[in-house]
């Protein structure tokens, strides 16, 4: 075939580099385009895999006699190797010159030693094309995170030891081996073994089967497993091929050598207690702490130094994040940097002690806490409706600050209820394991929801605080770790014996079993709060500014009021009701009849086409009395009260027809009034779209009707069609019989109260005092220049409520009668074994419990001081926090398939360490935050970030990007827009429209949270943990900077670098809200300095650093062409320093304002600004 | 190099093997690695990315994917969200007809679960496609009546109607299918995709999803962010939402009064001011960052050009019909799926709501066809009539189907059909798949399989097989266990179905 031809003519150019760009191109061009091309490609690519196989066997560098082993195993392939070894050398340097993609220490490492190449020691390297720019992926995951999303943390994390001669452990270097690649099989499930080999300890992996052993110590010729390792019989081969797993080179010899050196097993590390090892027995002068020694000793071994003390400002703003998750201010930087200079130690403990105290320290440790606790504000599922755990998260937040020790924060989250005479705030702290998923989806089957809430709480505290993962059990036993389906149900059973149902939680109430408390966090702005409340109230009840011009308003809207009011009829193409069952018809006037008025929720939606050219104001939905068959009269509906109930109506016009209402495009709705409202009922209720509020009419006989004004006239030529979809969102609702109108002109209806339409049309000389006083109230509910004040006394008086009153929360309890549990069939619900009772898994170290054993023994064996897991897990927590990755990578998996410990026995220091100093949280801070390894300088050269790309041995200081949170965080803070309210109901702030609508359930049920009405006032300007979490729809800012989405148990986030993140940072109004108004503060603030000046001034408060000259320079020029810009388009300065509600500077000049808001901008989303350096 | 190796030796040598017996042996190798980036860098050049010092590809894609030469290169994916008829749409037979109203017999019923909503029900009539259908394309595969323009394309497209899936309930269902697992937490298959095979131009993400609402049901079952999630892999891999209106990606437009221009310039310094940085303290991250800072500026015209149908002529809309001149529907959704495909996104997900007819399936199933019929089969002429329908398999189906009983009273204009997940129809067109082919048979009742059961598993494996996957050995290794899109128990590329 001729493209065949062409391909191999170009592969063998390539092959000897003379390949020339028109070449290469064309050769891309074939691949990409012709499948017979790429196919063939593919089967060079293929022998070059093959021979590298090959090649392997060939060449394993531990190997005394290399060829000849290889071959002396049942090997059928013949001598052709060799010139096959010399093609895929030849291969290699294809792919090498054509693409340059290959990391070169794999081909360092492993040179080919194969005669017929006389080429070099290394024949490749000179190929490399070393000086092509890599292209950086804009999506890419941050690598030194060690984020356990990480792909390649998981594979070579710790990085080869540069000492060959180094004893091989078990621990630590077979057990990852084994587990990988036999125990699936040959492992703890004793259902999943295959041929009865158990590879898990010696005495299985040493057991005579018939004349054979599976492992030999000592002797590797007698180990069976050894032979089928390095067959190349397909049949004979371990792990089968089908299992698509391998053992790479470097794992064959490891294993090789350990059974050479007598195959010693050790118990898995993590079930072992860990013992603190003298630090002091390490001999360095490095370092400020027994840390220190551990770090230390290990970057010796690897021949590796540490690396210098980050400079002063840089530790101040890594701490600062750290602990509080905000950025130091300017002066907190300067007055640091002196501090040290002058005090050195004294000052950086200062420093921490300070950090520790702030009442933000218990929110930045909240953060990750809500992460593995799968905090979330609905409940998940498909319909996800509202909940209210916010009790919990404060008293998560207020157990932080008061720096609760460790084992009491486990003891009460997992068995507070059980603490004798428990107090509203340890039962609140049981909140932790109702946090999981709720549904009361209609459909599914309780007792299966049930098995799966409590399947969750069992996964999560396993990992979260054991560092489990248990969750595998629950169909089989474990297939790594020593763990059974019936040690799962063991500790299912102790959450099993709750009075929580199986369907619940719907209309935003809490399921059951819940109570009602108040918040614990202790804070002293109640005295501010009312003090703050009272002057707003007062002041707002005074206010009359503008009173004139509205009553003037009023009166001539009250004037105009029906001024050429006209019904214009609308074509009605469609009625729909999808999801009520019974019938409705159109009838031949365009009204709609129903026949028999269900009693639940209904949404009607309406398409309209319109005729005619007079523009439309508005809407007038008209309710007609309807006399059912055998009823005794006409009335509006067949329920109790005889009336309609309407609690929201959506509109949106366009030019085609649409059954349902553009939910992207709907009308803004201005005004609603009504024919007659009952008490209470007022019609502004529709306009909101949450079900929280609904109009009714007075009279169930008569006509009654509901009109809706739009904010901007409809035009009927470029928008002829209407959607109008009205919602009797309330039990009882649906009327018989209504019709939909448009309306030109003005509404005959008074937007005003009738007492108070009737004064605005007198003379205001004639008023009486108490008329005054209701006209003024009126003018105070309906000035748009009072919504300032408004929303300030609607949050004032809803903070003092949070930290005043009881509300409802989500706690753990014991039923009556609790469920019994029993070992579920491959982890069916409905297929029930045998009954077992609680207990803790065998391989740990037994509960200790007085008769039935339940939650609070668990939680005291979790934190018995002799728990092999319990500290090392929590350590290794806050390390990770600090560092980036814990010392174990697998943060949430100290078993068999986790990661072996960076510092095995720092961390076991650590560990026992914590234990003896009273789980305090606060002190191990303190004592990982005093080392010099914490300290370091984060910059690295190129030669330790390729021997060590994810710092796990830290020679370097860590570095990785800040969370979501507090990048949102540090915009705010910089600003000073950050409200720094601790705790408190979740708040929305800014979210673009449409985001939950589109997903959820909004119309069908009453589930709250299907619609998202953005808040106003401080509410915006909170601190990210805040920020409302709906499982199904999170918020995407935080979604963006990689929050999950809490529907589980999430112990390490991951790390990535995308577009939509610039995106975010640079367009979100949260954003350029706070751009804006740091251009504000910042020209207030320094009115005195030249711009120059005024330039490192930003500078220095956004990244904590003085400016480069050369950085400075570019900003100055940056600065004048903004200059420039925007004094040719004020228009465009004024729309940029307007963005968000905050109020606009407007003694400023928009200009000046304008272009430092593009400077702040830029600084905001400076790398090293979103970056914990 | 002194070896000078001539093809007719790398030819002779390739014979040896052949090239299943290599890949059973061996992860992928160097030749992977290349093809790997040669397709991912399009825009960097014939020399595109390379390992940086942390040894992530910067290309993106895995080394080594794809496995073996792709028969497509992109997917567009018409999910169908909450359970479309498969006995009125796809899967009608005579015997329906004769024995319309007749009890389910207890024998084809088994001891199967119903869900809550049928589970006390006293009788379950049969009901037969209530709109009947007719015999389309040269094999005579038989396809409702509501749906008149997927008859006009039964030859492109292969039939299955023996999908299966464990999975009763809307949540579990709908995960199960995206996701390969019922639990959460695990990847989309979208994810997936972007995660291994990487973009396939540097303006647009790999992985990107529309959404709709049918008026058939609405609202209809809700839809979860993790569906288009990345679970355990990077969210740098989650799919990026397509919405109507002025900002197609969230964030996408400037603030008020920030100009192309100005911003161009705000990152020219930015651009600087990083680069100055990473010098400074060796920062690779810093450099990616700067490159992702340049990609949103790209996508700021990239998207809204996707986005802007002003381009296309009105017989693109005699296509498609008028209402993909609506922003938000599924008829532009698919108009859009086309334009995304032409510009080289990877996989492009559209979910389309409203197929949940427990009740008054007699209004509701006909509105719901309406709005994707025309569309579905538009897309798939469309992609025909540019020639890259080849390479690009389209996929339409749901998470299960429905009952042959009636949910309700036989007859009554509010009955309807319940969830049914032991057989159910999904259709696949494009991509290396045949085209007017039958795949599985139900029974007489379409209520259990009788001949070639695809569980959705299989769907999946099959999906990636023609993506050049195999789907066992596309693996991320979370909490020590291999995750695949797959899950773990057996899954089959369903052979008979490929081209």
């Amino acid at each position: 075939m001729k493209e065949k031809e062409r391909i191999d003519e170009l592969l063998a150019e390539l092959a000897v580099g003379t390949l020339d760009e028109s070449g290469q191109a064309e050769l891309k061009a074939l691949l990409e385009n012709s499948p017979e091309a790429l196919d063939h490609y593919l089967d060079h690519c293929d022998m070059e895999t093959w021979l590298t196989a090959a090649g392997d066997t060939l060449r394993a560098p531990n190997f005394a006699t290399p060829p000849e082993f290889a071959l002396t195993q049942k090997n059928q392939r013949p001598t052709i190797w060799w010139k096959a070894a010399a093609a895929m050398v030849a291969l290699i340097a294809v792919a090498l010159v054509i693409f340059s993609s290959v990391e070169k220490p794999d081909l360092e490492e492993d040179p080919v030693v194969v005669e017929e190449i006389k080429e070099p020691e290394n024949p490749v390297k000179p190929m490399l094309v070393a000086d092509a720019t890599p292209a950086r992926d804009p999506w890419k995951v941050i690598n030194s995170t060690g984020s356990v999303k990480h792909p390649g943390l998981t594979e070579a994390a710790v990085p080869k030891t540069r000492k060959a001669d180094r004893p091989v452990k078990f621990n630590r270097d077979i057990r990852p081996i084994l587990s990988e690649t036999c125990f699936h099989c040959h492992g703890p499930d004793e259902h999943g073994r295959r041929a009865d080999l158990r590879l898990d300890s010696l005495a299985g992996a040493a057991e005579d089967l018939g004349g054979t052993v599976a492992i030999a110590p000592g002797d590797l010729k007698k180990s069976e497993a050894w032979w089928r390792i390095i067959s190349d019989d397909p049949d004979e081969l371990m792990p089968p091929p089908e299992s698509h797993l391998a053992l790479t080179e470097p794992q064959k010899a490891l294993v090789k050598r350990w059974i050479e050196e007598g195959a010693e097993y050790e118990g898995h590390w993590a079930y072992v207690a860990p013992v603190k090892a003298d630090a002091a027995a390490i001999e360095s002068d490095w370092g400020k702490n027994d840390i220190d020694q551990f770090v230390f000793a290990r970057l010796e071994e690897e021949g590796l130094s540490p690396s210098g003390e980050a400079k002063a400002n840089t530790m101040i703003r890594r701490l600062t994040f750290d602990l509080t998750g905000l950025p130091p201010t300017a002066e907190e930087v300067v007055a640091f940097e002196s501090d040290y200079a002058k005090r050195g130690e004294v000052a950086w403990q200062d420093a921490i002690t300070r950090m520790l105290a702030s009442p933000h320290f218990g929110e930045r440790m909240a953060a990750p806490w809500m992460d593995q606790a799968r905090y979330a504000d609905t409940n998940g599922y498909s319909i996800d409706g509202g909940r209210h755990m916010w009790l919990w998260r404060d008293w998560v937040i207020q157990s932080y600050n008061e720096n609760k020790p460790f084992d009491e924060f486990v003891v009460e989250q997992i068995a507070g209820d059980l603490l004798p005479n428990a107090t509203d705030a340890q039962r609140i702290a049981t909140g932790f394991n109702r946090n999981h998923m709720i549904t009361h989806e209609g459909g599914t089957i309780p007792d299966e929801n049930l098995t799966n809430y409590v399947a969750d709480r069992v996964k999560t505290t396993s990992e979260v605080f054991l560092g489990l993962t248990m969750a595998c059990a629950q169909c089989h036993d474990h297939k790594y770790d020593p763990i059974s389906t019936k040690d799962y149900y063991q500790f299912f059973s102790f959450f099993n014996e709750l009075s929580d149902k199986g369907n619940d939680g719907n209309a935003g109430k809490n399921a059951v079993p819940n109570m009602m408390a108040k918040t614990v966090i202790v804070s002293d702005e109640l005295v501010g709060l009312e003090a703050d409340f009272e002057a707003v109230k007062a002041d707002f009840e005074s206010s009359e500014g503008g009173f004139d011009e509205w009553l003037s308003a009023m009166q001539s809207k009250e004037a105009d009021r029906a001024k050429a009011f006209k019904i214009h009829e609308m074509e009605l193409l469609d009625v729909s009701s999808p999801n009520r069952p019974g019938p409705y018809a159109v009838q031949e006037d365009g009204s709609v009849l129903v026949s028999v008025p269900s009693k639940g929720m209904n949404a009607f939606s309406h398409a309209f086409h319109l005729t005619g050219e007079t523009s439309l104001n508005g809407i007038r939905v008209r309710f007609s009395p309807h006399q059912a068959e055998g009823a005794e009269a006409a009335v509006l509906t067949p329920h109790p009260d005889g009336v309609p109930k309407i609690t929201a109506i959506l509109i949106s016009a366009g030019e085609q027809p649409a059954m349902q209402v553009d939910i992207y495009r709907q009308l803004k709705l201005v005004e609603a009034t009504a024919s007659s409202s009952a008490p209470g009922f007022s019609p502004e209720g529709v306009l909101d779209e949450r079900n929280l509020h609904w109009w009714k009419p007075t009279e169930k006989t008569r006509d009654e009707h509901l009109t809706i004004t739009f904010d901007e006239p409809v035009d009927p030529e470029k928008t002829p069609y209407l959607s109008v979809m009205v919602f009797f969102g309330q039990a009882a609702s649906l009327p018989y019989h209504w019709r939909v109108d448009a309306f030109s002109g003005n509404d005959t209806e008074s937007v005003l109260p009738g007492a108070v339409a009737t004064l605005v049309a007198k003379d205001p000389g004639s008023w009486t005092g108490p008329e005054r006083k209701s006209v003024l109230d009126t003018f105070r509910k309906m000035e748009p220049s009072l919504e300032p004040k408004r929303v300030r006394i609607a949050n004032l008086q809803e903070r003092i409520d949070i930290l005043t009153k009881p509300h409802s929360t989500m706690v753990m309890d014991v039923a009556p009668k609790p469920r019994e549990t029993h070992i579920l069939d491959r982890g069916q619900y409905d297929v029930k074994l045998e009954k077992v009772s609680s207990n803790t898994p065998s391989v740990l170290m037994p509960l200790k419990a007085d008769g039935k054993a339940d939650r609070l023994d668990l939680a005291r064996w979790m934190v018995d001081p002799e728990h092999p897991l319990t500290a090392r897990v929590a350590v290794n927590r806050i390390w990770a926090m600090l560092f980036g990755t814990g010392i174990v990578a697998t943060s949430a998996d100290f078993g068999s398939q986790g990661e072996w410990p960076s510092h095995p026995e720092l961390l076991d220091w650590l560990a026992v360490d914590f234990v003896e100093n009273g789980w305090d949280q606060k002190a191990l801070i303190r004592k990982i935050a005093s080392s010099a390894a914490y300290r370091q300088d984060s910059a690295a050269s190129d030669e330790i970030r390729e021997l060590d790309p994810k710092n796990r041995l830290l020679a370097r200081g860590p570095r990785f990007r800040i969370g979501a949170e507090f990048v949102r965080d540090q915009a705010l803070a910089v600003s000073g827009l950050l409200v720094p309210r601790i705790g408190g109901p979740s708040v929305q702030p800014y979210q673009p429209p449409g985001l939950w609508k589109e997903v959820s359930h909004f119309g069908s049920s009453p589930a709250t949270k299907q619609v998202f009405v953005q808040d106003k006032g401080e509410k915006l300007y909170r601190r990210s943990l805040y920020t409302i979490t709906k499982r199904t729809s999170p918020h995407p800012v935080m979604a963006a900077f990689d929050a999950p989405n809490r529907e589980m148990c999430i112990v390490q986030r991951g790390v990535t670098n995308t577009p939509v993140q610039a995106l975010v940072t640079l367009n979100d109004p949260q954003f350029a809200e706070a751009s804006r108004v740091y251009a504000a503060k910042l020209i207030r603030e320094t009115q005195s300095l030249d711009e120059r000046e005024r330039l490192v001034h930003a500078f220095r408060e956004i990244t904590s650093r003085a400016p480069l000259d050369s950085e400075l320079n570019a900003l100055g020029s940056f600065l004048t062409d903004e200059r420039a810009r925007y004094e040719a388009d004020k228009s465009a300065a004024l729309q940029l320093v307007s963005v968000g509600d905050s109020p606009p500077a407007s003694d400023l000049d928009p200009v000046e304002q304008a272009v430092w808001t593009q400077v702040s901008s830029l600084l905001l989303n400076l790398s090293e600004t979103l970056t914990r350096l | 190099m002194k070896n000078t190796i001539t093809n007719e030796f790398l030819k002779r040598e390739a014979q040896l093997q052949t090239r299943r017996s290599l890949f059973a042996n061996t992860a992928a190798g160097l030749g992977g690695i290349a093809l790997g980036n040669m397709l991912n860098g399009e825009s960097q050049g014939a020399i595109p990315g390379r390992l940086d010092v942390a040894g992530q590809k910067s290309g993106e894609g895995l080394p080594g994917l794809p496995h073996f030469a792709p028969k497509a290169k992109r997917v567009i994916y018409l999910f169908q969200s909450g359970g479309p008829s498969h006995v009125d749409l796809f899967d009608n037979k005579e015997f329906l007809e004769k024995h319309h109203g007749s009890d389910l017999p207890a024998s084809i019923m088994g001891g199967q679960r119903l869900t809550g909503m049928t589970a006390r029900q006293s009788s379950f009539p049969v009901v037969k496609a209530l709109w009947g259908g007719k015999r389309c394309g040269d094999h005579g595969t038989w396809i409702g009546n509501l749906l008149p323009h997927h008859q006009t394309i039964a030859d492109d497209m292969t039939i299955i109607r023996s999908m299966w899936t464990e999975a009763i309930n809307h949540d579990p269902a709908v995960t199960y299918i995206n996701t390969g697992s019922q639990q959460m937490g695990h990847a989309s298959m979208g994810a997936w995709l972007s995660y291994g095979l990487g973009r396939e131009n540097d303006n647009f993400p790999a992985y990107m999803v529309l959404l709709s609402q049918g008026t058939g049901k609405n609202p209809g079952q809700p839809l979860f962010s993790r569906l288009w999630g990345s679970g355990y892999l990077p969210s740098s891999h989650q799919g990026v939402m397509l919405r109507p209106g002025a900002n197609p990606v969230l964030y996408l437009q400037n603030p008020p009064g920030v100009s192309r221009n100005a911003r161009r310039r705000l990152l020219d310094t930015l651009g600087d001011l990083n680069r100055q940085q990473a010098e400074a303290v060796g920062d690779p991250e810093t450099l990616a960052r700067v490159e992702a800072y340049e990609m949103a500026y790209r996508m700021q015209t990239s998207v809204p050009d996707l986005a802007d149908l002003s381009d296309e002529p009105d017989s693109t809309f005699e296509l498609y019909g008028e209402e993909a001149r609506r922003p938000g529907t599924f008829a532009a959704n698919c108009l859009m799926a086309r334009r995304m495909a032409e510009r080289g996104v990877r996989f492009i997900q559209l979910f389309h709501r409203g197929w949940d007819q427990h009740i008054s399936i007699k209004t509701q199933l006909p509105r719901q066809c309406q709005d994707v019929d025309r569309a579905s089969a538009a897309l798939v002429k469309d992609l025909k009539r540019l020639g890259m329908l080849d390479d690009t398999l389209v996929i339409w189906g749901g998470e299960f189907g429905r009952t042959v009983y009636s949910q309700g009273e036989l007859g009554a204009p509010t009955s309807g059909r319940d969830h049914h997940g032991r057989c159910f129809t999904t259709w696949m067109a494009g991509g290396g798949i045949k085209g007017g082919y039958d795949h599985g048979v139900t029974d007489d009742y379409a209520y259990n399989i009788a001949e070639n059961p695809v569980h959705i598993r299989d769907l999946n494996a099959t999906i990636l097989n023609q993506l050049g996957i195999d789907h066992g050995k596309f693996s991320f290794k979370f909490r020590g266990l291999n995750q695949r899109l797959t899950g773990v128990e057996e899954a089959h590329v369903v052979k008979d179905i490929i081209a």
